[in-house]
């Protein structure tokens, strides 16, 4: 499998006043095409701040971010937004729908920036929520929610999907139909899936490992058989 | 936003009540007329008559009468002779005090000597009716009967052409001084008490002028009138938004911190203390910014205005109204604040900590009845999500418009003005008026000097005379416009086009129609106001005049009617320069447009603010406004810029907004700007008509402003949205 994604020394500090903050801390690992990588570790570790560096929301103090051999650190603004629109599909521990828009409106509004052919109807039926096409954000469970979050994130057909504690704001049955999703979205679409989470029993059913911890990478480890989502002890 | 309410509130409003009390508290001063009685034969009988009746509380008699000043361009002054000076007083600011024992001094009106740059003790030598009298100033002042002085037909004040003197009795050649106007002080109001003169005054009186009818009372009386539809309309317009949208944003502002005040709750604060500290919190703003406006309002905007009014009019001083309604405004904009405040403060503290600290669920939008039709499938999500946006946000949206709407309102009855006293100019002195020059005739020029002037300039004979006109119990003045197959003279229809006037018929001009309220067949009376001969007729025809009102019949008609032809003007399409025996003055066509300009001049300032201030609200409004809904949407468009949207994208969507609401504003906003604007010209005063209408120009430069603006605010948003930061924003709710 070809290596998609690369951190080379990353670097990113946050001044405060003359107080300077290290959340990334020579930061380098590599990531395969359509792999399920699990970040780990504790609050303040850095998690959040090496999601955001990826998906371009952010940018580096030093250091290098290549994806699919391009240098994410050296793109102006248009260039981040046009990687964000056709890389990166970002899933938030909230959902972050637009609550102006129906389900089916908030997934079919990627058609107005990527040059994907976008079937709502078909994208809602694959997360399950195809009956609920035309209710309003506020209408959803959390849950629900989520689940058009992910399908919005993959309609357009990313290369990766950044997911920062999608499950958090969930009970843990539902939590797992989302796992499950994710996992199923990257054995089936090749699509490469990450995710922040704090649950460290989802780390065996990682293809890889992240442990972070100060802003520097405590291990990598590579499962060689993953377990099912579905399949682990919660 | 209080500040800006309150000090235009204020501050136009000390203005246009600073009209009125300046005009009452030197009317008062001078003790100026109730009413004049004008007659020829004022001789003691009639004045003991008049004072016999029952409503008349004082009386005096004066003479009054045009005269020329020998002095380079032969001025007009009206000279008054006094019997006594305790009615319509001489008002003094330089030199003597007025004396009446004292024949030798003549006390002159201080405009026309400061234009002709004349100083206490020169002589001046005043020609009337072939009498020549020759006095010393002995001082300068100011007349209450002259706050307003215009010439036969300039319609602006020019104090080097005209003025007027006073002089003692004494003062007059003979000793017999022929008094022909007796002023009155009565109780009671004008119509009882010239029932009164007419039923139980057994002498005959040429005519009675009340106050309501005298040239410069009326004019000033208009422009206040004309002021206050201005100064109160607007600013109260003004106010009414800016109370909403600091009410809206006081609630916005407390429940943006709700999540604060749950915390506080949570951390053991009691509610009180918690609600002091929040309404006092906006309290203190208001307040200061109200009072900052009430204080800064009527020191700064009345000296603008009434410096240009002090052009018009000649009044010794000006003062600064003031109105209990300011105060009311004032106190009403605080106390309402803090009310709102309160409630919205009491709805938070009410809830339970924990609920309180969880920010406000979002309203649920449903779908309505426009997502029915197939077309919403094929909006863009540009128009969906604004539509939706819009209709979650009603009062948001409302408020917007609002303020759009105003904004346009007052410019395009502004501009509107503008383009009216175009209009007027062109109607009346090229579509009516269309001669280069006119010869205004002595009282007493013969007939065969104006049969001289007339073959040497080539001209027409004009007869205009000044009229009393009544119908039931209305009574108006205005002027009998005499014909005798003129070119340069054409009255016209409403819709400007001439009109000829055959010898059977009685026109009667339009306004003045509307003004005794009488159709074409009814019948009114009339008299020309040196004759005392009252004539009924039956009105054939109406025609339309913008500054002159009254009746236009031919020379034919005048004779059957047994009236004299006098000719009081001549006409010539030349440009005349010579003096004729026989002639007042000579008015050129440029210079009586010059004079209209002039006097449009005076006006702009008020519009030019006016336009200024309307610019400013809408910008403000819309600002507040979006400002408000930002704090709602950052999220949102932190999402979408996370999505991987352009900014010019995100910029699109707000602008579009604002474009609907603009558009909306405007659209709305002419059309109540042009009924604005009729109601103005409705209270331009009697002889003014005009029917409102709106130039191109009017229309693209309100909307050139009105969408400036919106798109001004809108890029500083823009600016906002570039610097969003993402991570920060999405932070921001969890
Ligand atoms: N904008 C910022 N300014 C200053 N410091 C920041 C900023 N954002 C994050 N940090 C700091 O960087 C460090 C890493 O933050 P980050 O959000 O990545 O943590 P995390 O691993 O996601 O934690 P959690 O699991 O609690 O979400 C923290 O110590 C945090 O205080
Ligand atoms: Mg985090």
């Amino acid at each position: 499998m070809s290596t998609i994604i690369e951190f080379k020394n990353v670097n990113k500090e946050y001044k405060s006043g003359d107080h300077i903050l290290k959340a990334m801390d020579d930061v380098n690992f590599t990531i395969d095409e359509g792999e399920f990588v699990v970040i780990l570790g504790p609050s303040g570790a850095g998690k959040s701040t090496l999601l955001n560096l990826l998906g371009g929301l952010d940018s580096v103090t030093s250091g290098q971010i290549i994806v699919n051999g391009n240098h994410v650190e050296s793109f102006n603004d248009n260039q981040l937004t046009e990687y964000r629109a056709s890389n990166v599909g970002f899933i938030f521990q909230f959902y972050n729908l637009i609550p102006n828009l129906t389900a089916i409106e908030n997934i079919e509004l990627m058609k107005d920036i990527v040059d994907v052919n976008i079937d709502g109807l078909s994208v809602l039926d694959s997360v399950g929520l195809k009956s609920h096409a035309n209710q309003f954000p506020a209408q959803l469970s959390g849950g629900e929610q989520q689940r058009v979050s992910i399908a919005r994130a993959v309609a357009k057909q990313p290369t990766m999907l950044l997911c920062d504690e999608p499950t958090g704001a969930l009970d843990s049955k539902t939590g797992v139909l989302i796992l499950n999703l994710l996992q199923s979205m990257s054995n089936d679409r090749n699509t490469t899936v990450i995710i922040v989470t704090h649950n460290a029993i989802l780390a065996e059913a990682a293809d890889k490992v992240i442990r972070v911890k100060n802003g520097q990478v405590e291990s990598i480890v590579i499962n060689e058989n993953p377990k099912k989502v579905e399949d682990l002890d919660w | 936003m209080a500040f800006l309410g309150v000090y235009v509130f204020v501050g136009f409003g000390a203005e246009s009540f600073g009209f009125e009390q300046t005009a009452d508290t030197y009317y008062d001063e001078t003790n100026l007329a109730d009413g004049w009685i004008y007659t020829t034969n004022l001789d003691d009988d009639f004045v003991d008559k008049v004072n016999g009746l029952s409503l008349t509380k004082d009386s005096e008699k004066k003479l009054i009468v045009d005269s020329i000043a020998d002095l380079e361009n032969d001025p007009d002054i009206t000279l008054h002779f006094l019997q006594d000076d305790d009615i319509s007083k001489f008002y003094p600011v330089k030199g003597e005090d007025f004396n009446l024992s004292d024949g030798d001094g003549v006390w002159l009106d201080i405009r026309f000597a400061e234009a002709r740059d004349l100083k206490i003790g020169d002589n001046i030598t005043f020609e009337f009716n072939g009498i020549e009298v020759e006095k010393e100033i002995k001082g300068l002042g100011y007349s209450p009967e002259h706050l307003y002085q215009t010439s036969d037909s300039s319609m602006i004040p020019d104090y080097n052409k005209m003025g007027f003197a006073y002089m003692s009795h004494k003062a007059f050649p003979m000793s017999d001084v022929p008094y022909n106007v007796l002023l009155v002080k009565y109780t009671g109001n004008s119509s009882s008490y010239e029932k009164q003169l007419d039923n139980d005054l057994d002498r005959d009186y040429s005519s009675f002028m009340p106050r309501a009818q005298h040239p410069s009372f009326a004019e000033f009386q208009d422009e206040t009138e004309q002021h206050k539809m201005m100064t109160d309309f607007i600013p109260l317009i003004f106010i009414i938004i800016a109370m909403l949208t600091l009410l809206t944003t006081m609630t916005r502002i407390i429940n943006n911190q709700r999540t604060q005040i749950g915390v506080l709750k949570a951390l053991g604060f009691k509610n009180r203390s918690i609600m002091i500290h929040y309404i006092s919190y906006g309290f203190w703003m208001v307040l200061a910014g109200s009072i900052l406006g009430f204080i800064l309002g009527p020191l700064t905007l009345p000296p603008i205005m009434f410096e240009e009014m002090q052009q018009l009019y000649s009044i010794p001083y000006w003062l600064t109204g003031f109105d209990n309604s300011f105060i009311v405004v004032t106190v009403a904009m605080v106390a309402l604040s803090a009310l709102v405040s309160y409630f919205a403060c009491r709805k938070i503290v009410g809830e339970s900590p924990s609920s309180a600290i969880k920010p406000k669920v979002p309203k649920v939008s449903t779908s309505g009845f426009v997502e029915r039709f197939g077309f919403w499938k094929k909006l863009s999500f540009n128009a969906r999500w604004n539509y939706r946006d819009a209709k979650r946000n009603k009062f948001r949206a409302l408020m917007s418009i609002a303020g759009v709407l105003a904004c346009t309102l007052i410019l395009v009855a502004s501009f509107g003005c503008m383009d009216g006293f175009d209009e007027m100019k062109e109607w009346s002195y090229t579509d009516i008026n269309h001669y280069s020059s006119k010869l205004v005739l002595e009282d007493n020029a013969t007939d065969s000097q104006i049969d001289h002037i007339v073959e040497e300039v080539d001209g027409e004979k004009l007869m205009e005379s000044a009229i009393e006109i009544k119908s039931g119990d209305v009574k108006k003045s205005g002027v009998v416009t005499v014909l005798d197959d003129n070119e340069l003279y054409t009255p016209t229809d409403d819709d400007k086009n001439p009109i000829e006037i055959s010898d059977d018929e009685i026109s009667l001009s339009k306004k003045m129609a509307e003004l005794l309220d009488v159709k074409v067949g009814d019948t009114v009376k009339w008299h020309i106001l040196d004759s005392d001969k009252w004539i009924e007729t039956k009105v054939t025809n109406l025609h339309s005049d913008p500054t002159s009102q009254g009746i236009v019949i031919t020379k034919e008609k005048l004779d059957d009617l047994g009236l004299n032809y006098t000719v009081t003007s001549v006409i010539s399409d030349k440009d005349v320069d010579d003096n004729f025996t026989g002639v007042k003055t000579i008015f050129s066509m440029d210079s009586l447009t010059d004079s209209w300009d002039e006097m449009m001049e005076s006006s702009m300032s008020v519009i030019y603010l006016l336009a200024a201030f309307a610019a400013i609200l809408s910008l403000i409004v819309l600002y507040n406004l979006g400002l408000l809904s930002f704090t709602e949407i950052k999220r949102e468009f932190a999402t979408l810029k996370v999505l991987g949207f352009k900014s010019k994208y995100l910029r699109k969507l707000l602008l579009t907004q604002n474009l609907w609401f603009t558009t909306i504003g405007f659209i709305i906003g002419v059309p109540l700007g042009r009924e604005a604007l009729q109601y103005l010209w409705g209270t331009m005063g009697d002889s003014f008509y005009l029917k409102a209408t709106l130039s191109f120009k009017t229309l693209i430069i309100t909307f050139v402003i009105v969408y400036v603006v919106s798109i001004f605010v809108n890029l500083m948003f823009s600016g906002k949205l570039k610097k969003l930061d993402m991570v920060e924003s999405l932070k921001d709710n969890e």
